[in-house]
């Protein structure tokens, strides 16, 4: 949170009447954060590193200085005193946003971000109820500055957060503040086109509704929108995001701010990933191969069928997909352990990468799958070649891999074949028994990013159909497996109790608690490190 | 006490049916002499109502005949019973417009909240409440429906004030 720290010295200082002491350096709108007082703001944006202070909405009166100042820009000093709600602090705060109302065009009830637009929020927090003004508003029309990116310029309120975006963190200087005053609007470059794959961010970082993401352009109100905590499946960075749903369909995803991952970034690749998933046929209930035909069926038939077919599998193939929860790879292995098939391989989509300038962390990574470690991590081989060889006599169990680059053929000849996965792909259905599952949306779990980061994401939306979470019906397979006769271990039904089995019985993830993995994430090599150490013995003792 | 009647005696000269038979005949030819109406002769007659009454939506238009409606989603969250359906969606012009806009006039209680909170007079009551349908479905009027019902505006709104300044 606070910008270089250079020395171990605090400075103590009084905001709104509660001591707090923090690192020099700090903007007063920071330490006042810290406090609990969140002073309004335009132009200033934790993640952008200039603070120009031009909004001037963020003005805090500090006792000893003769005029108001912009809390955003001032460092905190020793002894300051700072009243943020004085009367002089908020009438000129009253002041700023009646101004910069003078021509909002007020077009609220159309407005995608009416809601969660700050404009909105300072105008009532300030009682704004009428306008003093006579004239005719101005009116700017709008404009499309990206392929999927309109600007509204009426509703712009020149913050420049943006084009400070653009400039400063996605380094690619595309936007500009065009003409100056009253007639200022946001515009592209001349001769530059702002097609950088991480421009959605600028309108993350609207205050207002001024840039509206085309997706999203009339499709929901802010209030109808369910929020979750997830993560973003696009790649191996795994962003933590916001899953933004309405009426059980993904509408839209927003970046989550995680330091030690995406900051308060994402890319545009993960935004639109994410929204087709809405689209495809899924298997609704789990559909066994009888007479040559595919019949529906209930889990509890299904299980036992399938399990007794398990039995008498001698050899086969697995595939997986890095796109499964690392609960789900885990069982996965179990079960395959138990009839007896050795190794597995998933095929990971490769594509371009970018990398935000500004943040070098976040890149958007070849590896266009959120979990290929943890599935490395469970023993499955990455899969490179051009397709995959046809099971032929031998049986085949399938997790989630799609198998839509294969011929419609495929498996057909296999002795047994089991899907376990969440899309009827042609040659997907020649399997002996599909068993539906559940998308990462629709269920609880942990993926585990390129750097070794095991990350939770929450459940944003309804099952489809039957369709259940794949480590709870693959821990349900194996206990039936195990049963001889004495009901076989219990199975877990909570995504917790599946991942406490995961750690305790993969030393890599030794160390790991589901609590504490939170919504942050933990590192692996840190936790294991960790744990060995404690359980190191310690010499001569 | 159980089993313990009052027995009460009736008062002398008042026993006789007759007076009160003569009374109630008189109120039959007093109502023959002067036709008073009591039973109103619904539907070759119809009530006077109230110029405020609450009853069908109608839907405000443009002089294109293009509803006034511009989708923003405040009518189907404040209503109280969810009977209004509304998909909001772009026009040719870049505008907002409801491509599916609907009310269930079955499940609604007529509390007059949309028309309240519509940002543009768009969704109004009319001063009616004479709707028959053969079935539920019929019941669910679309835009097109509600834009060219035509029966009188409930006076709680008044065109010469819109805004109720």
């Amino acid at each position: 949170m606070y910008r270089n720290v250079k020395t171990a010295e605090l400075v103590s200082l009084k905001i709104d009447g509660t001591e707090i002491s923090v690192p020099p350096d700090t903007s007063v709108i920071e330490a006042a954060e810290a406090v609990g007082v969140l002073v309004p703001r335009y132009c200033y944006h934790p993640g952008i590193p200039t603070r120009p202070a031009q909004c001037r909405v963020c003005l805090v009166e500090i006792e000893g200085q003769p005029k108001l100042q912009p809390s955003c820009k001032m460092s905190v000093q020793e002894g300051m005193v700072v009243h943020t709600a004085s009367e002089e602090a908020r009438s000129a705060r009253r002041s700023v946003i009646e101004l910069l109302l003078v021509n909002h065009p007020l077009d609220c009830p159309i407005c995608d971000a009416a809601g969660q637009c700050m404009l909105q929020d300072y105008a009532f927090e300030t009682h704004q109820l009428a306008s003093r003004l006579n004239e005719e508003k101005l009116v700017m029309g709008r404009d499309r500055i990206a392929d999927d990116i309109l600007y509204f310029a009426d509703r712009c309120i020149i913050c420049t957060r943006c084009v400070r975006f653009m400039r400063e963190v996605a380094e690619d200087d595309a936007l500009i503040v065009a003409q100056r005053g009253y007639r200022a609007y946001i515009d592209t470059f001349p001769g530059r086109v702002l097609d950088n794959p991480f421009r959605g961010n600028i309108v993350d970082v609207c205050p207002v509704g001024a840039l509206v993401h085309e997706d999203f352009l009339f499709k929901a109100r802010f209030w109808d929108l369910d929020q979750t905590a997830s993560v973003c499946p696009g790649c191996s960075t795994g962003c933590n995001v916001t899953i933004d749903t309405k009426e059980n369909q993904i509408v839209r995803l927003k970046p989550r701010h995680n330091s030690e991952v995406n900051s308060y970034w994402m890319c545009d690749h993960g935004r639109k990933h994410l929204i087709m998933s809405n689209r495809g046929l899924r298997p609704e209930a789990p559909l066994l191969r009888r007479n040559g035909k595919l019949v529906p069926t209930g889990w509890g038939d299904a299980l036992t069928w399938v399990a007794e077919r398990l039995r008498e599998v001698p050899s086969g193939m697995a595939i997986v997909s890095p796109h499964a929860a690392n609960e789900s790879l885990f069982y996965f292995r179990r079960l395959l352990d138990r009839i007896g098939i050795a190794g597995g391989t998933f095929r990971v989509e490769r594509g371009e990468e970018a990398i935000l300038s500004g943040f070098p962390k976040l890149q958007l990574r070849a590896d266009r799958a959120p979990n290929a470690s943890g599935a490395e991590l469970h023993g499955f081989e990455r899969f490179d070649g051009s397709a995959r060889s046809d099971p032929e006599g031998d049986a085949v169990a399938v997790l989630e891999d799609p198998l839509a680059e294969l011929p419609e053929e495929w498996g057909r000849q296999a002795s047994f074949f089991l899907y376990v996965g969440n899309r009827l792909s042609s040659a997907a259905r020649n399997a002996h028994a599909i068993l539906p599952v559940t998308t990462f949306a629709e269920m609880e779990g942990t993926f585990t990013n390129f750097e070794g980061r095991v990350q939770r994401f929450h459940q944003a939306l309804q099952p489809a159909g039957l369709a259940r979470p794949a480590w709870l019906v693959l821990a349900r397979l194996v206990s039936l497996l195990e049963d001889d006769g004495d009901g076989g271990a219990a199975a877990p039904t909570l995504a917790s109790e599946a991942f406490q089995v995961m750690v305790g019985d993969t030393p890599a993830m030794a160390g790991l608690e589901w609590a504490s993995v939170g919504l942050k994430g933990a590192r692996l090599g840190s936790t294991e490190a960790a744990v060995l150490q404690a359980q190191a013995p310690v010499e001569g003792a | 006490m159980p089993g313990e009647v009052k027995v009460m005696t009736r008062p002398e000269g008042k026993g006789s049916y007759v007076r009160a038979a003569l009374k109630g005949m008189g109120v039959t030819l007093k109502h023959m002499v002067d036709p008073h109406k009591v039973t109103q002769q619904y539907p070759e007659e119809k009530w006077e109502l109230a110029p405020r009454m609450r009853g069908t939506h109608r839907m405000a238009v443009h002089e294109d005949g293009r509803s006034k409606c511009v989708a923003c989603g405040l009518c189907p969250t404040v209503c109280p019973v969810n009977c209004i359906k509304l998909i909001p969606a772009e026009d040719e012009n870049g505008e907002r417009y409801a491509a599916v806009y609907e009310i269930d006039e079955f499940r609604c209680i007529f509390c007059g909240f949309c028309q309240e909170v519509c940002p543009v007079e768009a969704i109004h009551l009319s001063v009616h409440y004479e709707n028959a349908e053969y079935s539920r479905e019929r019941w669910v009027y679309d835009l097109e429906r509600l834009c060219e019902i035509d029966h009188p505006y409930t006076a709680l709104w008044d065109p010469a004030d819109p805004s109720s300044e």
